[in-house]
Parts: structure tokens; sequence; C-alpha cells
């Protein structure tokens, strides 16, 4: 079991390394010039070529990675010029609120996943299956920020349901003392109830749009998991015994379907942040995503490798937990099992 | 005798054969289950009719794709979809089984009627202890607490066969060999003393060397609850050596009912006779090509007008009647049951 870790977590190394060499190699043979970038049309070819001097963009690439890691190494993530402030400062500051969009996008699309499949598998008849397939074919088809924009006119602007693209409170609401970051959590913990709900009011229209895709992948995953496991020999093994369809169903058939789920949910981390890039911008959201969707338009280098490298370890650290509690959870992959 | 609709049933007539007179614990009437596929209609059970009494030990054999299991899935109305049960009875003592609710029939299932598949690798739960799943098949039926059942599960353990249940009892499926599971889901089919126990060749998936070990305990375990037993099987072997009585299974219908002596001294139709050429002697079998029955079993989802066995059949091929009229149930003076119209009366002069 220790040494299956170790061996995970050297594979979880190399997978981080190898994303930091290629982010930083990709940004750099893209075409445009950072300098000019930051230093604006204006500037002379004098100034410019002084920019990229004191960026270092002139020496050659191993030279340039070298630096990289080496301030990475003392924590220093690079200086972000479009923004005028330290990476580090700047992701302090917007991860808080990328997680918590993050984090209820997951499980909106996990719960309602599962709901959604339950009932499509379970049903007796045939429409809620069909509805659930004609659902996550839209939901698979259509881009997140294209969804995000229409809901917006139609259920904020139009219907006024939702806040409008005002970020993460509405203006005027209280800020909650900064505990994690995450407003919601933050508000709980200091019984601002007001704060919560406001909070929670500008979540959900994001959080559920950018959970569509991901909900549309895990629910087909996990129905088409179900009706597998209802094939298998020992569902009707437990039905000869006398177990009700529900038992049968709660008790060897889901457990299997979820042993799956937990995998596929894992790899899902990459896609919700691709996913959240354009709807945090859509929704003003004061996040990585929508930092990052402005750093690449600005060819502002040093986040954008910053935010790969955070991908990169988000990736390999969750499936790695997700590989391991799918070892706890099997008995067949229980290393030590007699 | 006559050909009408009122069939005379071959097991009410093993009273001659030292069963007693009494009623039967299983009364399966005209029973008829077909498969609706996209590619047609199979019909996969076809009329099949046959009383089950206490302590007696029915066998039905057949070829793969004679409906021997669809016929077992539907004595407890687990037919998968997309088949279903279109006609017929089965009835357990006064209680008429087709027909009822999940509720209903899964009250049944298990506590009066215990069933053990043919295949052991498949048929536990992978994800919980057999600790967990025996408790459970036992506290469906038994309002015992778990820690009681648990201790009838070793108890039932022990009996099956399972060294130190004790401590077994809390292994994973995939802890335990092939002949170990079949025992297992021994033991769990008879843990709530159902009257009846159907097993569903329940030794083909096993090595030969344990193959007999789960027949005896299948067999010791029936004679001392006093079970009745059915037997589905494609091995005349088990037939010969466990089973009083047989109804030979062929495209959906019963086509020879006897007792096991009648049947293996002197066949009436010619498929179980062909059946039995077939039965390879270790001691007399000669190098060279195995005996086989030529030609293959008819599609289930034709309903053809004659004799299905009359393609393959070395008596019937060249009888007009046997084309275009299919047989009916008819009983011989030895007492067999047989759908043929050329089945002698006097035994051993079928083919």
């Amino acid at each position: 079991m220790i040494s299956t870790i170790f061996k995970r977590l050297g594979v979880a190394l190399a997978t981080v390394f190898g994303a930091s060499i290629f982010a930083f190699i990709l940004l750099r043979k893209i075409p445009g010039d950072p300098a000019r970038a930051i230093a604006g049309d204006a500037a002379t070819d004098d100034a410019i070529a002084a920019l990229r001097k004191s960026m270092g963009l002139d020496d050659n690439l191993f030279v340039q990675y070298g630096n990289y890691m080496g301030s990475l190494l003392r924590g220093d993530f690079g200086f972000s010029y479009s923004t005028g402030n330290s990476v580090g400062s700047l992701l302090a500051q917007r991860l808080p609120a990328t997680i918590e969009l993050g984090l209820l996008s997951v499980i909106i699309a996990i719960v309602a996943a599962v709901l959604a499949a339950s009932i499509a598998v379970y049903s007796r008849r045939r429409w809620p299956d069909r509805l659930l397939r004609i659902a996550s074919s839209l939901a698979m088809g259509s881009p997140p920020f294209w969804i995000a924009l229409l809901a917006l006119l139609v259920l904020s602007i139009q219907l006024g349901i939702f806040p409008g693209p005002e970020g993460r409170l509405s203006p005027g609401t209280l800020r909650p003392p900064n505990v994690t970051g995450m407003f919601t959590v933050d508000a709980l913990l200091a019984g601002q109830w007001g704060t919560f709900a406001n909070a929670g009011w500008h979540l959900i229209l994001p959080a559920t749009i950018i959970a569509l895709g991901p909900f549309a992948f895990l629910s087909r995953l996990y129905r088409n998991q179900l009706r597998g496991t209802l094939r298998e020999t020992f569902v009707t093994v437990a039905q000869s015994h006398g177990l009700r369809r529900f038992p049968v169903y709660s008790r060897h058939v889901a457990p299997h379907g979820l042993l799956a789920l937990l995998p596929a949910a894992s790899l899902l981390f990459a896609d919700l942040l691709a996913g959240s890039l354009l709807v945090e911008k859509v929704f003003g959201w004061p996040g990585i995503g929508s930092m990052t969707a402005d750093a690449i338009i600005q060819k502002d280098f040093a986040v954008v490798q910053a935010v790969l490298l955070l991908a990169a370890i988000l990736y390999v650290v969750v499936s790695l937990v997700a590989d391991l509690i799918m070892t706890a959870a099997d008995p067949r992959t229980r290393v030590g099992a007699r | 005798m006559s050909h009408t609709n009122a069939l005379p049933f071959p097991s009410r007539s093993m009273a001659r054969d030292g069963i007693p007179d009494q009623a039967p614990v299983l009364s399966v009437n005209g029973l008829t289950t077909s498969f609706y596929t996209a590619s047609g209609t199979v019909h996969a059970v076809r009329d099949v009719s046959f009383d089950l009494y206490k302590r007696q030990r029915l066998a039905i054999v057949g070829e793969s794709g004679s409906g021997k299991s669809a016929l077992a899935m539907s004595l407890v109305g687990l037919v998968p979809p997309p088949g279903r049960i279109v006609g017929g009875s089965v009835k357990l003592g006064g209680t008429e089984l087709v027909g009822l609710d999940d509720a209903g029939i899964s009250k049944i299932r298990g506590r009066d009627i215990g069933l053990v598949f043919q295949d052991p690798m498949a048929a536990l739960d992978p994800l919980k202890t057999i600790g967990t799943q025996f408790v459970e098949t036992i506290r469906v039926h038994q309002d015992v607490s778990a820690k009681v059942a648990r201790r009838m599960a070793c108890e039932l353990l022990a009996e099956v066969g399972v060294n130190d249940p004790g401590r077994r009892i809390a292994d994973y499926p995939h802890q335990y060999s092939g002949g170990m599971r079949q025992r297992v889901l021994i033991a769990m089919a008879i843990a709530n003393d159902p009257a009846v126990v159907i097993a569903d060749e329940p030794t083909t998936a096993l090595d030969v060397t344990t193959q007999a070990q789960v027949l005896d305990l299948l067999a010791k375990i029936c004679d001392e609850r006093g079970n009745a037993l059915v037997m589905i099987t494609h091995n005349l072997g088990i037939v010969e050596e466990l089973c009083d009585s047989v109804n030979v299974m062929y495209a959906g219908r019963f086509v020879e009912s006897s007792s096991t002596r009648s049947l293996f001294g002197a066949p009436a139709h010619p498929y179980s006779k062909a059946l039995l050429d077939c039965v390879i002697d270790p001691a007399t079998a000669k190098r060279g090509a195995l005996p086989a029955i030529p030609g293959s079993p008819p599609d289930l989802s034709v309903d053809e007008p004659g004799c299905p066995f009359v393609s393959r059949c070395p008596i019937g091929r060249d009888e007009l009647r046997c084309a275009t009229e299919r047989p009916e149930a008819r009983t011989l003076a030895g007492g067999a049951v047989v759908r043929c119209h050329f089945a002698s009366d006097t035994p051993g002069d079928a083919a």
C-alpha cells in the first residue's frame, strides 16, 4: 500500500513537471510579443527592446525556464504585467471565488446526475430515460458561455429572477469577514444570513451553467453503469433471495454505479476549470477563470503559467485521492486483502 | 390416450414409482414464456406442465437453448426483459405465483422456493462480504436480529462445508473459490427453509473435481430437509445419479417425462434416445468422432406446425405427419408421457 502511494506520488510529480514545461514552451511559441502587449501600440521599438530585456524574454528558453522554476521554488509565481500585481497575491485574492463556484458546480453536477440517472433507470416508464438522454445531449452539445449569455438575458435581465453579471455580491451588501474567502461559508460562520443568501443567489446561476457539461457526462455514465449492473447475475440472485426491487437497487446496484462515478468525477475537475473560464467572464465573477481569460488575451505569461500549473496540481491531486478512495472502497483492489 | 387439452401429467403418474399420493408442493400448468425481441418473438417455454412433490428430485434436461433456464426463471417470476410469462399457472400449495406483484412474489422467493444458479463466480455481490449478503438473505424473511442471523449463517456455512465459518463469513466473494462460492450460495438458498429448491445447472461452471462434491451436498441437504429438488441440467450423468424423474425438454416443450429408471432403460422419444447416445462412457469410448445429434435445435421464434425435432429425427424425417401435425402428449404403457407420433408402447422400440 505504502509503495503504491509513493509510486503514484512520483507519477504525480512527473505529471506536474511535464505540465509546467508544456505550458512554458507553448506560451512562448504562440505568435505575438508580450512586451508589445504591455507597452502598447504607441511604444517605441527601443522601449520595447528594453522591456523585453528586463522581462528576460531575450534569454534562451532553457535559461528562462531555469529562472522560472527557481523563483517558483521560492514561492514566487512571477509578476503580472497586465495588472501590476504579483501573481501570488492575485491568486490568493481570486482563488476562493473560483473554489466556491467550482465546489458548488461539482456538487450540483454529481447530485443532479445521480438523481436523474437513478430515476431514469429505476422508473418502469420509458419517458424519464428518454428525457435524460435528450437533456444530456443538449447539455453536452451547448457551449457553456453561450448558455451563460442566454441565461443572463432571459433569467436575469428579462425575468429578474437572478442577479445580473455583478460578481459575487449585490452592490452594498455587507462583505463577510475573511476566513476561507468563500463568501457563503464565511457568512455562515459570522451568522450573516443576509449576506449568505445574497452570495448563494449570485452563485446558483453560474454554478449550474458550469455544472451542465459534467452533469451530462456523469448522468450518462451513471445510467449506463446502473443498467449494466442490473444485468449482473448477483442482482438476480439477490432477487431470488426475496429482496424487493428497491433494496436490490439501493444495496446491490447503486454502490456499483457510485464506484464507477468516482474516477469519472475526478476527471471532470479539468473540464470544470475550462468551463469556468468564460462563464466567470460572462458573469463578472472575480475568480481565476476570468483572470485567466484576460491574461491569455494580454499574453500575461506569468499568470497563465501559474494557472496551468495550478490546474495540473489540482488534477493530479484529485485523481490521486480518487484512486486511493477507489482502492479502499473496492474490496477486490484493496491491497493486503487475504 | 385422448388428445385433449387435459394432459396426463407425468409427475402424477410418479405415484407408481414410490412417491406417495399427496398434494404436489408445486404445480405447473400450461406455462408459456416468450421473449419479445426486436428480431421477433422467441417462444422459449411452451405449454409446460408438471407436478412436484415433497422429497421428489425432478430433472429437466435438454440442450442449450431448449428453454430450461427460461423455465426455471418463469417459476419464480424472474424472467428477464424482454421476456415475460404469456400464459399458464404456477401454483405453490394454493397460491398462484403467475401475476403476483413484486411484493407478493418477493415473499415467495427464498422462503418457499430457493434458487441455485449456474455461475457462482458472478452470483455474489463483489462489494459486500459473505456475511452481509447472508444476513440480508435471512432477515428478508425472518424477524431476527443481525447478530442472530449471523449466527444462523455461520451454522449454515458449516453445514455446507465451509471451514472456520466464524472467520470466513467476514470474507469477500473473491476470497472464495468457485466451488466454495457455490456451497455458500446453496446455504443461502436453503437459509429460509424453502419447500422447493431449483438448481439451474449448478455445476456447469465448476471444475469437474468439485462438481461431484457440490451435487452430493445438494442431494444430502434435500434429503435431510425434505425439500423437493428441481435439477436443471444438460448432464445426463447427474440425472441418473441424483434424480428420480426426468423431463426431457426440446424447443421449449417437454417431449418426454418419465421416471429416471424408465428413461435410461428404455427412452421412448427419439430425442431422448439421441441424447442418451451422446453420453460418453470413458470405459468403452473409441477414438474418433464424438457422438452428436445431427443438425441444430430449431429457431424458437418460428412456431412450426409439425414436430420440432422432425429435421433431426432418425425416424420422422420422411414422415409427412411429423412435418405437419404437432404431436400431442400421450402416456405410454410404461408410464412415460411422450410427445411423438411414433414412440412405441414397446419400450426400447422407439427408433
